[in-house]
């Protein structure tokens, strides 16, 4: 994949039918903390009041249309120094690096949008192989598995905690 | 040594509360910041110790000589909770803390059926409070890096958590 091709941009209304391609897909929202959205005024309603107002959760772009999102959400208070991570990528576009290209723009994007933040941390299932290749392809450690750490889906799941700190940037 | 029980704090402990609270080695190594008068304690018993679903003096003979609390998770993480405690430094070194930690988590998962996991963290050079999580049973995940922000500095922490489902530890 020609990375010149994959942008990051906050999601628009006009996106709605590209989101609700992907959106709507069991494979691509398995393992995130949100449900499969399958009406277009569920989409817009999402996008309305979701998507668009948060600080940081672009929509992943190939040739300027929508094909993903990254979301980046540092914690309240004393938690302000780390942010949680988390994305998706259509099924249709899997296994060509759009993640990874995706991602190391948005974790460079992420320390200059929060300043004080520190640590970047996302939690990945175990199943999940995919995403641990991608997080190891850009950069982050895997620290530990966190055993019956969450919901998703309705289930506890054991998660593997990866984190990215800003003095890894450097590297 | 005399009996180690576990009690919820009333305001008339203020005074014992006090002793261990504003020890300098227990505010070097814990969260908890020196109070300056007994009125900023009082006002922290109101507003954090009074309504905490679950904050519990650590008494020796009924006598509150430190604390341990949990505080239960919400929303996706609901099924976890994080545990801290803290110990009067004049009774270090006899195994209080790591019987006060085994008495929690043997009622821990009745009295908050909810909950599976109870993790707790400990700063890498903490040695007392890792021995005293690993007796308690529970076991090491990983270093997380910058985790937590300690005296106004970020720090990696080691996570340990017990699971409802791990091998019980006799709480002799």
């Amino acid at each position: 994949m020609d990375p010149s091709r994959i942008s990051l941009r906050r999601f628009q209304l006009s996106d709605v039918d590209d989101f609700l391609k992907w959106a709507s897909d069991d494979k691509v929202t398995r393992y995130l903390r949100w449900n499969t959205i399958t009406s277009p005024e569920d989409a817009l309603t999402y996008l309305e009041k979701i998507a668009i107002p948060q600080t940081y959760r672009p929509s992943i772009c190939l040739d300027d249309r929508s094909i993903g999102y990254v979301s980046i959400k540092p914690g309240s208070g004393d938690d302000k120094c780390r942010a949680h991570l988390g994305y998706a990528v259509s099924a249709e576009y899997w296994g060509q690096g759009i993640a990874t290209i995706a991602l190391k723009m948005a974790v460079s994007d992420a320390f200059k949008e929060f300043p004080g933040l520190v640590r970047l941390e996302a939690l990945v299932e175990v199943e999940n192989m995919g995403s641990q290749k991608v997080m190891e392809k850009v950069g982050f450690l895997r620290e530990g598995l966190l055993r019956k750490y969450g919901f998703c889906k309705g289930e506890i799941r054991d998660m593997f905690i990866y984190s990215f700190l800003e003095t890894d940037l450097i590297k | 040594m005399g009996e180690i029980t576990l009690r919820p704090y009333e305001v008339s402990d203020i005074d014992e509360f006090l002793e261990w609270a504003n020890d300098e080695e227990v505010n070097r190594l814990s969260r908890l910041e020196h109070f300056n008068s007994k009125e900023d304690a009082l006002c922290y018993f109101k507003e954090v110790v009074i309504p905490h679903p679950c904050y519990r003096a650590i008494c020796l003979d009924g006598r509150p000589i430190g604390f341990i609390a949990f505080e239960p998770g919400s929303g996706t993480a609901r099924c976890r909770g994080y545990m801290g405690y803290a110990l009067g430094t004049k009774y270090w070194g006899q195994g209080i803390t790591t019987k006060a930690v085994k008495t929690l988590t043997s009622t821990l998962f009745k009295e908050f059926p909810g909950i599976e996991r109870v993790e707790a963290t400990a700063g890498l050079d903490n040695k007392a409070s890792i021995r005293v999580l690993e007796k308690a049973g529970f076991q090491k995940e990983g270093i997380l890096r910058k985790w937590m922000v300690f005296k106004g500095i970020t720090t990696d922490v080691l996570m340990f958590a017990l699971l409802s489902t791990d091998p019980p530890v006799s709480t002799s």
